[in-house]
């Protein structure tokens, strides 16, 4: 029962699509709306790629100003919104990188992480994108369990202990945000 | 911990809600830890309220006329050469637009004020036009109750985007935003509003 008003107060959210064809006739709204869902992401893109918290700011400006400049170009017969973001996040992030007089351009974003090969750094830094997107989704109780049960290197009781909640509450928040994050991110699920 | 076992209780789940949670666990731990946003970047728009269409009256065009000439070539011959170091951490951030939903964009960033008084900006600007003749420039001003009131320096734009850093003493106490105007020569001061926050 908990979890299903949990969800209605998630609710219908506009899709990333309809607030990127909003943007693209000037809607500020839209375009902050935008903002608030994914700058942390792409932060966290550019963080990984670039290596710089300075430069990966900057990324993060260029890439919502790409979005402002760019959205009419976003066309929802193609696909979602997310995949679209994600592509003018990167190229914001290559252009970023190129900047650099030191590094090699080429494929810097494919590079910049040591991990097995391009396609599976590929996949994981859209793994990245989406859950880091979804996670901006919760409810702001939810979202910090979460961080604390996963990224804290604390166990649920320490968690407890840490909010001043039942061990109880804390697990059933935990569970009630991993069951919205399961319907948050129902293509990754498949 | 890596074990959902360890963080909720999930004896009551059937078989597929189970399976769905356990999924969800995996992207978690396989996406690591979100990037904590810096303040700087907290929202797109620090700024207030929109500036308004400006009207000036006509002594005072002429002084900004001169003013803006006279800075306008110091920025043309030097103000590129102001240095643009690799890093820029900025206080404020200040999202500007086109005040009639065109493509243009600008971030104006607002950096610590130096021991001189002096508040360092960076502006990013993307989408405007870049000028035909050689004395035409764009103008960053800061606006007070919708008026521009200081210069915060002049720019020229080139290629998709141009940054440059700017350096201004005045408070920004009561101010109501910033705009950038575009000059052409020849055209009457203070030019049109191309941006604004």
């Amino acid at each position: 029962m908990a979890v299903a008003l949990s969800l209605r107060t998630i609710g219908p959210v506009t899709s990333d699509g309809e607030l990127i064809q909003r943007a693209a006739t000037g809607d500020r709204g839209a375009f902050e709306d935008l903002y608030r869902r994914y700058a942390r992401p792409v932060f966290g893109l550019a963080l990984r790629r670039l290596g710089d918290r300075g430069r990966a700011e900057d990324a993060v400006q260029e890439t919502f100003a790409s979005i402002w400049r760019s959205a009419s170009s976003y066309k929802p017969d193609r696909g979602p919104g997310a995949p679209w973001l994600y592509a003018v996040a990167r190229n914001a992030i290559v252009d970023r990188a190129r900047t650099r007089t030191d590094t090699p351009t080429e494929n810097l974003i494919e590079q910049a992480d040591e991990s097995p090969g391009p396609s599976d750094q590929a996949e994981q830094g859209w793994v990245s994108w989406r859950v880091h997107r979804a996670l901006e989704e919760l409810p702001e109780r939810e979202r910090e369990v979460v961080a604390l049960a996963y990224w804290s290197e604390m166990s649920q009781s320490e968690v407890a202990e840490f909010l001043g909640l039942p061990l109880g509450t804390v697990k059933t928040r935990t569970r009630a945000a991993l069951t919205h994050l399961a319907t948050l991110l129902e293509g990754e699920l498949e | 911990m890596t074990d959902l076992n360890d963080i909720i209780d999930f004896d009551d789940l059937d078989a597929n809600e189970r399976e769905r949670l356990e999924r969800v666990h995996a992207l978690l731990l396989q996406a690591g830890p979100p990037a904590e946003l810096p303040p700087a970047l907290a929202k797109p728009d620090a700024g207030a309220e929109p500036a308004r269409v400006l009207h000036l009256p006509q002594r005072r065009q002429r002084v900004l006329l001169l003013a803006a000439a006279t800075v306008a070539a110091v920025a043309f011959g030097g103000g590129y050469l102001a240095g643009h170091p690799a890093t820029f951490t900025a206080e404020r951030v200040v999202d500007m637009h086109a005040p009639n939903g065109g493509n243009a964009l600008a971030v104006l960033k607002i950096a610590k004020r130096d021991g001189g008084g002096n508040w360092p900006m960076r502006i990013s600007i993307s989408g405007l036009p870049q000028q035909t003749q050689r004395t035409a420039y764009y103008e960053l001003w800061l606006t007070r109750k919708g008026q521009p009131s200081e210069s915060c320096g002049t720019f020229r734009v080139h290629g998709n985007t141009t940054t440059v850093n700017l350096s201004v003493p005045y408070t920004f106490k009561g101010i109501s935003g910033w705009i950038v105007t575009a000059h052409q020569p020849g055209e009457a001061e203070p030019g049109s509003i191309v941006l604004t926050t």
